[in-house]
């Protein structure tokens, strides 16, 4: 039976992609091991005063996928100047995930030397386990405000990763077709006449809509949307978020007007709208003008449209009526922390690691160039970053245009599936403002309790 | 029953050959299962030392609206899911038992969804139900095409099509093995005395695929409580919650919003639905087929 046989070989076909795609959507996780191999160099190179002189072995445990490759190349740069130390990278990406694969590792007994914290509620959970990096040179390099949310009575347990920051994100060419200048745009009531304006020239600039607005992603508006009006509430301090048992909304009004603005000229619907649509099929194809997202997704829109990306994007303030028109939430999205329970000389050597990323020159180099980040340290000259994103955040930094991000002090899940959650209901008509702003101030107050 | 009495206490070799599943099934099932149980009654965070404090999460739940709207919304999944799937996988099992042409093919391919995982399925149902529904409504100027998975309502259809759709395969495959037991010489009689084919079927072929019913129900029944990667990939609660099933609750309570032992205290709760819906169902199904 020939049919048969095709049929038996289809199947198994079928079954071998089905085990593919089932690794696929599991497993994240990918062990460096071209770093566990010891580079051959000469033992003349330069070996810093902090290297132990035994061999030691550090473990990370990191959350950031998207530059996995480009760490692993640091990693190794750091042993060939300091060969007792073996570095051994694991990543595993996406928020939530990571929390539980970090939690699962310590279970298991396989406590990295080096891991991932986001913030205030991050440090209260691993308190235990936390070692005080305050005498390292990244802490005392690190910017102005990046360290309150890992700051423990005068202690400080985590050096940030890099300063990211969100704004309104434009395409010029649509901003001029449509003959408005984006620097005239530093108020809210300026950014809406700019809305209006290019909603009425909508059919001659060939977009969709104004904004795409993905409310599915209740990071966009639970986390980073209400950050902004949230950050003066809490006087952009982390901490006060943190151990405020409530919230007022005291800039609520602000927040819907800017919901209601982003909803009301978006692509439809907005409540299920997810990041992908919003940046790669809607922005970076030219059929909206505007949306709201911050500098990382430039690698995305470079690897979509290189030239697009350099050239044709900038980025507008995030404007708070009533508090800051003009300035961009800035803030950092993860910390380094150093396992505290590990021997001296492994934390020893964790800390030589961090402080050569960051403050050797070699480090800088990569931290910049490889990384691509915008570093949270002094001594970064301002032209070393070269996206257009990056370069407007850091030279609104420089002056003074910034405010800080709050959302780590929100009560664990609330601004994405409690805050988050009911702004789709919003926009979808089926929830009163009122009553919005009841059910949350009511879920922080029960989470603080 | 001397039978197995004897194997019951058939010494070494007895021993032997159950104790490798025995301790497999003791170290990934019941042993954490136990554990389980008893971190619902703590404070336990997976990280720090933790405090027993009774029934309290337990007591908690009773005031929980969010879990109790995503229990209503997957029992009322539940029903949905598990009528439609049997209906689908009875019919396609008729369909592809009869002499047709390319049989076998279509029975890969309506088996060929359950082998794909769900989270990838429900990534591709996402750009059907958003993209190519939208484009057809576009293009036929129907709204209702357009609003696709930012309603409750059409989060709650498109999560019974895909879910349907992926299962329906693998129900189909129980039916055809019990259809294909009926024995021909039946068929033939009846046809002898004159039965049409909805009374061949009425009177013969469900009378004798009864016990197909009782695992197929079991089956889809338990499995709509257990659905998660669907749920996930698809609709992940939008809008608000509403769309959130108990899986995907729990989920959120434990690794989101970081109560780690409230979160298993849900999970135990469900476990203890699931487990009296599915013997009831077996009960209720055993007496059934032994009337017949």
């Amino acid at each position: 039976m020939k049919l048969r046989k095709i049929f038996v070989l289809l199947l198994a076909l079928i079954m071998i992609t089905g085990i593919f795609a089932g690794c696929g959507s599991n497993s994240s996780t990918t062990k460096d091991t071209s770093s566990n191999t010891p580079v051959q160099t000469p033992a003349s190179t330069k070996v810093q005063e902090t290297t132990a002189a035994k061999p030691v072995t550090v473990d990370i445990f990191q959350f950031k996928v998207e530059f996995k490759d480009a760490f692993g190349a640091a990693v190794e740069a750091f042993h060939k100047d300091n060969p007792n130390i073996t570095i051994n990278v694991q990543t595993v990406g996406g928020g939530e995930d990571y929390g539980a694969a970090l939690k699962a590792k310590f279970n298991a007994g396989e406590e990295p030397a080096i891991f991932n914290i986001g913030g205030p509620s991050d440090v209260e959970t691993w308190q235990a386990k936390l070692a005080d990096v305050s005498e390292t040179n990244a802490a005392k390099q690190a910017l102005d405000g990046t360290l309150q949310g890992v700051t423990v009575n005068g202690k400080i347990y985590g050096i940030p990763y890099n300063v990211e920051g969100y704004g309104l994100i434009f395409n010029k060419k649509i901003f001029e077709k449509a003959g408005i200048d984006p620097a005239s745009i530093t108020t809210f009531d300026a950014l809406t006449n700019a809305v209006k304006t290019i909603d009425s020239k909508k059919k001659d600039l060939g977009i969709q809509a104004v904004f795409a607005f993905p409310c599915k992603e209740t990071w966009v508006t639970g986390l980073h949307l209400s950050n902004a009006f949230f950050s003066p509430e809490f006087d952009g301090d982390v901490m006060k978020a943190y151990n405020s048992k409530t919230v007022d909304f005291k800039y609520g009004d602000a927040m819907k007007a800017m919901i209601d603005l982003q909803n009301k000229y978006s692509v439809q619907p907005t409540a299920s709208m997810d990041y992908s649509t919003q940046v790669e099929k809607l922005f970076s194809t030219g059929k909206v003008a505007m949306i709201q997202q911050g500098n990382w997704v430039f690698p995305t829109l470079t690897g979509i449209d290189a030239d697009f990306a350099q050239n044709n994007i900038g980025m507008l303030p995030y404007p708070v009526k009533g508090f800051k028109e003009d300035s961009y939430p800035l803030g950092v999205p993860m910390y380094w922390a150093v396992n505290g329970t590990k021997s001296p000389e492994v934390q020893q050597a964790a800390k030589a690691f961090l402080d050569w990323l960051y403050t050797s020159d070699n480090g800088k180099k990569i931290v910049v160039e490889q990384f691509k980040f915008i570093p949270a340290y002094k001594g970064y000259s301002n032209d070393s970053v070269s996206d257009p994103l990056g370069k407007q955040l850091l030279s609104a930094a420089n002056a003074g245009k910034t405010f800080g991000w709050v959302f780590n002090g929100y009560p664990n899940g609330w601004g994405m599936d409690k805050l988050g959650a009911d702004v789709q209901l919003y926009v979808g008509g089926k929830l009163d403002w009122n009553k919005l702003i009841e059910n949350e101030k009511k879920a922080w107050a029960d989470a603080r309790k | 029953m001397n039978i197995r009495k004897r194997s019951l206490n058939g010494g070494a070799w007895y021993w032997t050959f159950l104790t490798p599943s025995f301790v497999a099934l003791m170290i990934v099932v019941l042993i954490p299962f136990i554990i389980g149980i008893y971190y619902s009654l703590t404070t336990w965070d997976a990280v720090n030392p933790y405090s027993f404090i009774g029934f309290k999460n337990f007591t908690n739940l009773l005031h929980d609206k969010l879990f109790w709207n995503s229990l209503l919304f997957t029992a009322k999944f539940a029903l949905v899911f598990v009528f439609l799937i049997n209906l689908l996988g009875l019919g396609l099992a008729m369909l592809v038992t009869r002499a047709i042409p390319f049989k076998n093919f279509m029975r890969t391919s309506f088996y060929l969804p359950n082998l794909i995982g769900g989270l990838i399925l429900g990534f591709i149902w996402n750009f059907i139900f958003i993209d190519v529904f939208s484009t057809i409504g576009d293009a036929l100027g129907i709204s209702g095409l357009k609003v696709w998975l930012s309603t409750t309502n059409t989060g709650f259809w498109g999560m019974v099509i895909i879910t349907a759709w992926q299962m329906a395969g693998y129900v189909m495959v129980i039916y055809i093995a019990y259809i294909e037991s009926v024995p021909v010489d039946l068929i033939e009689a009846s046809q002898i005395d004159g039965a049409n084919s909805w009374q061949q079927f009425r009177k013969i072929t469900f009378p004798l695929i009864f016990p197909a019913f009782t695992i197929s129900l079991f089956i889809t029944l338990s499995n709509a409580f257990k659905i998660f990667d669907q749920n996930l990939s698809l609709t992940k609660g939008a809008p608000g919650n509403t769309t959130q099933m108990i899986t995907l609750n729990i989920y959120q309570t434990a690794y989101s919003e970081k109560q780690m032992a409230y979160g298993q205290a849900k999970a135990v709760v469900m476990f203890l639905i699931i487990a009296t819906i599915s013997i009831l169902q077996v009960y209720f199904s055993k007496k059934r087929e032994v009337e017949q």
